[in-house]
């Protein structure tokens, strides 16, 4: 038995918490974007699959593995500050828009698979582990990288947190989502804060992108089944909880790393869109409230 | 009175010149298929009758999303899961039980209204985006199992199934026999449309269109919404499964990319680029797309950029789709005469 905890549960928590934060900091940029935005953002995977390929790019031009984790996120952010200025503005004012803007970012999400494929080809490539070697604990030997990426996956969640409920800023995002019109009378730049909120949604897929890289290879669709997690984490934790995206997602890899222990790893996938089908059948509106609701 | 969704809708309820305006254009459609048959024909090809069938199925799924999406103001992100258990009810009809027509659509008919319900009893619980969602999610799980089960050939499918000769009476079609099943599909097609825009005329369609306009105002005059949802929910996966059952005659396979989310979405962007709420814009928007992916990708491999492009410009700038402005201009044209 303590063979067992030691030898196969452990090292499954641990890889599965490691695959956790990358799916957590994927839904904390959906759930942040619908919490303010309505948003329903599906080119996210797409968003994804882009930092992971602008890594590969920036080390291909020879610059090392820490700097591309840097910039990645930066560049990103650009990109989706561009996107939602250049595109998702012109519908955000429709009486329609929930179901506009998830038609149009699935638009987007189809035009970016397809430049992926033109410019880097459809072939998977690989990123260098930045991090060799493994660390004993428990008698057991941890990928360092994997360690690397729970530290720095959890450093990043708390400093959103932080951003989110305990700054100024995050005070007038919060305020913007909850009454628009209240918040652009009290002088809060509605429409910046909106394309910034965007952004930074598109920087968390693309860091997520970046880490995740060294692990898996990296493939122009690469973002279509992680997205999936991350919305089945997402809808769990209910849409726009940072807390609920938090829970769910360590919650939900988790499921999908022990049950890989007893069932095919083909299964994961129906056992966790089923989990997320109970959940919705239950409580319709997920486990947590909205970003700007409490 | 309110428009709480209106998605670019291309007909009004009440406007009779533009119910004519949407029938003509459905007259056009059907003209314009017949014409493009007796080309066809005259030259002997087969591709391209192929690819027009293949348009006119995949119309018939984009049929189902505008029940639900133009009509009923419910977007169902997983449709293709109807469609895909329809191709392999078909197919498992055709190949283990016997190679007809008529009994591969009855069983179709009779399990697509069991899983209809199970699904709709699921789905219609949420509303909005999380009805998006919720259906999104069920076809992933339904996908992800029939891929995974090796005993309906999991990641290839079933291959080899056998296209069914139909009898009418004095003479007998085959569906191998590619003008033949064009045609046989076509006329299924035209009664499907025509069944639809009669059911919208009657006081069920008009509740649909009070459910998408006002769901809570319906409630309150003593209706209950969520019965009609859930019939519309159950027509609509019957009509995708019907859709889906012609399938495996016309490319003699199935597989579970039919029911993935590629399917689904592509069946909601032949909506949105036809024109939402006018039926036959599904018809046009599905026959418009085939022919685009055909045109271009005899260019490039990457004609989904095409495709995307042109879905995200009918997003922002022609949300009502071809139909949603080709009526008005008809409509617009009769009363100057």
């Amino acid at each position: 038995m303590l063979d067992w905890l030691q030898f196969v549960l452990a090292p499954q928590v641990v890889n599965g918490l490691s695959i956790g934060v990358a799916v957590v900091l994927m839904a904390l940029g959906l759930t942040i974007i619908f919490g303010l935005l309505d948003v329903i953002n599906m080119a996210h995977g797409e968003f994804y699959a882009i930092g992971a390929y602008a890594a590969l790019a920036l080390i291909g031009m020879g610059l090392p593995f820490w700097w591309a984790l840097a910039l990645t996120p930066l560049l990103m952010a650009a990109l989706g500050y561009a996107t939602e200025r250049a595109l998702i503005q012109r519908v955000f004012n429709s009486k329609d828009r929930h179901t506009l803007t998830l038609l149009l970012t699935f638009g987007i999400a189809i035009i970016l698979e397809d430049i992926l494929k033109i410019v880097f080809g459809a072939n998977p490539m690989r990123i260098e582990q930045p991090i060799s070697g493994a660390t004993e604990m428990f008698g057991l030997f941890f990928p360092n990288y994997r360690l690397f990426l729970m530290a720095v996956g959890a450093a990043v969640i708390a400093v959103v947190w932080a951003v989110v409920f305990r700054t100024r800023l995050g005070a007038m995002v919060r305020a913007a989502a909850y009454d628009r019109h209240m918040a652009a009378s009290l002088g809060v730049p509605v429409s910046v804060v909106y394309a910034g909120t965007f952004a930074f949604g598109v920087a968390l897929a693309g860091l997520s992108g970046v880490l995740l890289a060294p692990i898996y290879s990296v493939f122009p669709t690469m973002g279509r089944d992680f997205v999936l997690i991350a919305f089945s984490v997402v809808i769990i934790g209910g849409m726009g909880s940072i807390k609920g995206a938090v829970i769910a997602g360590l919650l939900l890899t988790q499921v999908q790393s022990i049950s890989s222990l007893y069932t095919s790893p083909v299964w994961s996938d129906p056992l966790l869109f089923g989990i997320m089908v109970l959940v919705l059948m239950w409580r319709p509106h997920g486990l947590f409230g909205r970003l700007g609701h409490g | 009175m309110v428009e709480a969704l209106t998605i670019g809708r291309a007909t009004a309820p009440s406007a009779g010149t533009r119910r004519s305006a949407v029938r003509a254009l459905s007259y056009a459609f059907f003209a314009m298929a017949l014409l493009f048959a007796a080309v066809a024909a005259t030259l002997g090809d087969v591709f391209f009758f192929r690819l027009a069938t293949e348009a006119l199925i995949f119309g018939g799924l984009a049929l189902s999303v505008d029940l639900l999406l133009g009509r009923t103001g419910l977007l169902p992100l997983g449709q293709a899961l109807f469609f895909g258990f329809g191709a392999y009810v078909s197919a498992l009809t055709l190949k283990h039980l016997a190679p007809s027509l008529p009994l591969a659509l009855a069983l179709v008919l009779v399990s697509g209204t069991l899983v209809g319900l199970v699904g709709g009893l699921i789905a219609i619980r949420a509303k909005g985006v999380y009805f998006a969602l919720i259906s999104f999610g069920l076809a992933q799980v339904v996908s992800k199992i029939v891929f995974n089960t090796r005993e309906l050939g999991a990641s290839d499918g079933l291959i080899g199934v056998p296209a069914p000769v139909v009898g009418l009476g004095v003479a007998s079609l085959d569906t191998a026999h590619a003008p033949s099943f064009f045609l046989l599909v076509l006329a299924g097609m035209a009664l499907l449309l025509a069944l639809l825009m009669r059911l919208m005329d009657t006081p069920f369609g008009r509740t649909l269109d009070a459910i998408r306009t006002n769901e809570q105002r319906l409630a309150f005059l003593g209706f209950d919404p969520w019965r009609y949802k859930l019939a519309a929910f159950v027509l609509a996966a019957d009509i995708a499964a019907l859709s889906g059952a012609l399938y495996p005659m016309l490319r003699g396979f199935v597989s579970p990319e039919l029911m993935f989310f590629q399917v689904s979405g592509n069946a909601v962007i032949n909506v949105i680029v036809g024109g939402t709420g006018s039926f036959v814009g599904a018809l046009y928007g599905s026959a418009l797309l085939t022919a685009l992916k055909s045109v271009v990708g005899s260019f490039t491999a990457h004609h989904a950029i095409a495709i995307g492009a042109l879905f995200v410009v009918s997003v922002i700038f022609f949300p009502k789709g071809l139909i949603g402005y080709l009526a008005p201009a008809l409509e617009r044209r009769w009363s100057r005469r």
